[in-house]
């Protein structure tokens, strides 16, 4: 490829350079206004569906409402009920150990297993694509129910096996720490496989020149995965950890379906994304629903930075 | 060259792999014996580990239940439009993003990540106001419309189009007099293959999935979609649970069946589009 | 040839978008059919209405034409809160569960009954019950009745006899007549089989309470439960707690399989248990019997019946369902659904009485009758529900050891005062 021909052509489209006046910046618009025609689908129903849902939240927010009726404008005390509200904090709490619990077993198995399929040669890879794959297929609530028989606290499925070995039967459900633990089996089993499958698209990427390069200098597997494979995939590695922190701190089915609105003994398992539901469906607090989502957006926000900023940093060697 | 050493690796290779795939598929085992049996023999104690001859029954209480069929089409529908839609949206605004600035452009791309890190549960309500205003209440647009303005396609679109799009392919459209339109269908696209396959996959799964937005929305039983339709079988103070994984299980077998069918090309799709020259 | 693939499926979709568009019903419209019907939509769960009665209302009013939508029990309330909160697309008619009395500050969603002439219908029905959807001024009611869940004492005769307990179900609640006697008998159970009298101290809390004449709120809203009722209930269930004497099992599959496998030996539930207990206990039939509960008599659960101010019809609707709540079809709904009517002057037909094979023969029946008429009337509120659940979630919270009785008592006071504060 001609790298001096890249730039060469671009009488319509030019890179932006800093207008300095008004005219200059609606003369850039008109410019490219195929381009906001191109994205001005997207974003007339983002406007809609998108945005307006938030905005109407953040009003939300400042009033207090059952759902029916008026709603009554109360400022920021729905805020400063929210720092002393422990059960909020707590749903806090679980939703970050369960973050912790779930995504670097989750991505780390992913990368693991697709390393092992990019084996060369190695036998049945189709099969064992789609097996790794499907367990993101089945709807969130059958899989709990699933979950839920086999990790039963008295009569599941699990505990049954541990009793034929000899062991005593697990409350899963019933204890603070195990019951995160069954959610976030419940994550893992079903984005491992999806995140797989994504690091092995990365992985086809990397040329075999440099493993060989690299063998030819005594590098072990281990060696190479980590200064190879790792380092190359950053660019994906920080997707899928991002797309993952944002979904797995939004959590809400899973410990709905399994434990119910309250997330169960004590809350344990009580997502913020739980808590909010049950304010604004079952306790009907529509406004305070909303200071809890808004709660949550900052958390995620600022939690994906660190994510982000984490992921560059270790990868710059 | 290393003759009987690697065969052992290979074969250690399985079995790690082996049991990785256990642990996927045993939940679905274990669905497949909850819908062969019987309620009672579900909740016995010790659980009942293999499948069962209730399946007929059960299956057939479902049919008998709900108009599982018509659930059936209408999921069918509405999965398939919104993948189609979304590929559509999202391509067109994710090369563009990709491949071409503007003035606003960052401003109007954070944007998208904001609405990602904001639960949809609360969206419902002014969701839902909004579908009423504009009289689409009981429909099936309520259905595919609203998840089309998806952040997560943007991105997916975007990244991918980044690596895959060489710039000197744009160059060289234009210098052939192709306008922006004709640089998406006929060089943009193609290349965007394997992604769009993939976004398209995963947003049918998600769109035949979807539960609580279409319960709300649809009031009509006859536009049902397949999980709102195998809800009406929850009782509230009962719970049929051999009638209830029947049901999930017929739910859940054509999307496996697509899967299987189609995972061998967008799979192996994904990783040829994302080999770099 | 991939691009000719998108497009062509592309525009398929457009189409069929475009058809769906026209197709798509027009809702908010006269509702008045062609031929002079006026339709009328109806929302409840599963087997809360009987569905053959449901397709009757055709016969019954020729002009009506009613479509009824079954809507997932646990998720039902979400529905209907999203669509009255946006003003459009609520049925005519709809059904409210015991949560109804949430609705009462907003009783101008729906139409006033009395407006349309229940007032002669009050007396068909238990005053309690019709008391509940009533507005504490007592001038609008929200909802009519349609079923009730008296409570009775659920017993494994085999088992009381083990342990030398009364087996008859006179003589047991002869001799189980108050709370103590019941754990009394719970201890001698235990040391005769080893087997538990109670399944969970919620169910203790629930129950006692249910049985007194108020719950959290007194009728001017005004918290009471941190004294009378309320603390005498939680403190009989720390006393279960205390004694171990409860298999602490909360309803569902646990629950249901520690029935089938013996494990324990009674509790007090509403007649819509039996079904349940038939469901999750084959194994056991023929063994239990019922009695007239240890502390008296309660209710758990019933819905009701109302009609959305939006409905167009709301005078068809309100003959509809003052059809469908009358006497005889509550009795009907009853054979057919289990659905204990609210109507007593049915209670003494012949054919609301059986001999019921899992109950050992007994005619059950008898005792849900007696225990509907005597329950005591109780002011709910607004807010039962949300401290309802802050109590259970305690009474969990020390069942499975968590926390010790003394500090989920202050945690739930303070949770509770926190949570009326805002």
């Amino acid at each position: 490829m001609n790298a001096a021909n890249t730039k060469t052509v671009t009488n319509d489209i030019q890179p932006i350079t800093q207008p300095d006046s008004k005219g200059k910046l609606w003369r850039e618009i008109y410019k490219n206004r195929t381009l906001y025609l191109f994205i001005s689908p997207f974003y007339i129903l983002f406007i809609i569906f998108g945005l307006f849902p938030i905005f109407f939240s953040l009003y939300l927010s400042f009033h207090k409402w059952s759902g029916l009726g008026e709603m009554e404008f109360i400022g920021l005390k729905q805020f400063s009920y929210l720092l002393s509200d422990t059960i909020f904090w707590q749903s806090v709490g679980n939703t970050f150990a369960i973050w912790f619990l779930s995504t670097l077993p989750m991505l780390f198995g992913a990368l693991v297993i697709a390393f092992l399929l990019n084996t060369p040669l190695l036998k049945f890879k189709g099969f064992y694509r789609t097996a790794f794959f499907v367990t993101n297929v089945t709807s969130i609530v059958a899989v709990t129910i699933i979950f839920k028989s086999i990790f039963g606290n008295n009569f599941g499925l699990l505990n049954y096996l541990l009793t034929t070995i000899g062991l005593e039967p697990v409350e899963w459900l019933n204890s603070s720490f195990l019951v995160k633990v069954v959610i976030a089996s419940m994550i893992v089993w079903r984005w491992t496989g999806y995140n797989a499958i994504i690091y092995l698209a990365g992985l086809q990427s990397i040329p075999n020149d440099l493993y060989e390069a690299a063998k030819i200098d005594g590098a072990n597997l281990v060696q190479m995965f980590f200064h190879i494979t790792i380092p190359l995939l950053r660019p994906i590695i920080l997707f899928t950890v991002v797309m993952t922190t944002i979904g797995s701190m939004q959590i809400f089915t899973e410990p709905q379906v399994l434990l119910g609105n309250t997330g169960g003994v004590g809350g344990a398992g009580n997502t913020i994304t739980l808590y909010m539901y049950k304010q604004a469906f079952v306790d009907r607090q529509f406004g305070y629903a909303a200071v809890v989502s808004w709660a949550l957006f900052v958390i995620i926000a600022l939690f994906s930075f660190i994510n982000w900023k984490v992921v560059q940093k270790t990868g710059s060697k | 060259m290393d003759g009987k050493y690697s065969g052992l690796k290979k074969i250690v290779l399985h079995i790690v792999l082996l049991m990785g795939v256990f642990i996927s598929i045993f939940p679905f085992y274990w669905l497949i014996v909850m819908s062969t049996n019987k309620t009672s023999d579900i909740l016995r104690f010790p659980p009942k580990l293999i499948v069962g001859s209730e399946f007929f029954t059960n299956i057939t209480n479902v049919l008998q239940n709900v108009d599982f069929f018509q659930a059936f089409s209408n999921t069918v529908f509405v999965s398939t439009t919104s993948a189609v839609a979304i590929l559509f949206f999202c391509s067109l605004a994710g090369f563009t993003f990709a491949k071409f600035q503007f003035p606003g452009k960052k401003i109007l791309f954070s944007l998208l990540l904001v609405t990602m890190m904001v639960p949809s549960q609360l969206s419902f309500i002014p969701s839902y106001i909004m579908i009423s205003k504009i009289g689409w209440v009981d429909s099936f647009q309520a259905l595919i419309v609203p998840g089309l303005a998806n952040a997560f396609g943007i991105f997916w679109i975007k990244q991918y189009a980044e690596e895959a799009i060489h710039d000197s392919l744009l160059d060289a459209g234009r210098l052939d007099g192709c306008n922006h339109l004709r640089l998406y269908w006929n060089i943009g696209l193609p290349i965007l293959r394997p992604a769009l396959a993939f976004l398209g996959i995963f947003t049918f799964i998600g769109s035949w999935n979807d539960y609580l937005w279409p319960l709300v929305v649809l009031n009509d039983a006859a536009k049902y979609t397949l999980q709102v339709t195998l809800s009406q079988l929850n009782g509230i103070y009962n719970t049929d649970y051999g009638l209830i994984m029947a049901g999930t299980l017929l739910a859940t077998l054509p999307l496996i069946i697509l899967f299987i069918f189609f995972s061998r090309q967008f799979i192996s799709g994904i990783a040829a589009g994302a080999v770099k020259d | 040839m991939f691009r000719k693939v998108f497009s062509l499926l592309l525009m398929v979709s457009l189409v069929f978008s475009l058809a769906a568009c026209s197709g798509s019903s027009k809702t908010s419209s006269d509702g008045k059919d062609s031929d002079g019907k006026v339709t009328l939509t109806l929302w409840y769960w599963n087997r809360s209405l009987d569905d053959a009665l449901l397709a009757k209302v055709k016969e019954q009013f020729p002009n009506v034409n009613l479509k009824a939508q079954k809507i997932d029990g646990a998720d039902y309330k979400t529905k209907l809160q999203t669509t009255l909160a946006s003003g459009s697309g609520a049925p005519d008619i709809v059904a409210l569960n015991d949560w109804v009395t949430e609705f009462l500050p907003n009783s101008d969603q729906f139409v006033n009954l009395l407006d349309m002439g229940a007032d002669e219908l009050k007396n068909q029905y238990l005053e309690w019950k019709w008391n509940y959807a009533l507005t504490p001024d007592k001038k609008t009611l929200i909802a009519l009745p349609i079923d009730t869940g008296p409570t009775a004492l659920f017993y494994r005769e085999d088992l009381f006899k083990q342990a030398g307990l009364p087996t008859d179900p006179a003589e047991v609640s002869a001799q189980l007549s108050t709370w103590e006697d019941y754990i009394k008998a719970g201890e001698k159970l235990k040391a005769a089989t080893g087997v538990k009298m109670f399944d969970s101290i919620n169910r203790v809390f629930t129950q006692y309470l249910s049985q007194s004449d108020s719950a959290f709120f007194d009728e001017k809203d005004k918290f009471i439960g941190d004294s009378g009722n309320v603390k005498k209930a939680w403190d009989l269930a720390m006393e279960v707690h205390d004694k171990d004497l409860s298999a602490n099992l909360v309803d569902g599959t646990e629950w249901n399989a520690a029935m089938n496998n013996g494990k324990i030996a009674s509790f007090i539930g509403a007649v819509w248990t039996k079904k349940i207990l038939k469901d999750a206990a084959p194994d056991t039939a023929g063994k239990w019997r019922i009695a007239r509960a240890p502390g008296g008599d309660g209710n758990n659960g019933g819905s009701f019946l109302g009609i959305t101010k939006s409905s167009k019809h709301a005078k068809e609707a309100y003959k509809v369902i003052s059809w469908l709540m009358n006497p005889e079809n509550q009795l009907q709904a009853y054979k057919t659904m289990d659905l204990f009517p609210s109507t007593p002057s049915v209670y003494d037909d012949p054919s609301m009485s059986s001999e019921e094979e899992f109950f050992g023969n007994q005619n059950t029946t008898e005792i849900f009758t007696k225990s509907a008429e005597n329950v005591k009337p109780r002011y709910f509120g607004p807010k039962f529900s949300t401290v309802n659940t802050f109590f259970g979630d305690q009474l969990t919270n020390v069942a499975n050891k968590k926390l010790d009785p003394d500090k989920a008592w202050k945690d739930v006071q303070k949770q509770v005062k926190k949570e009326l504060s805002r």
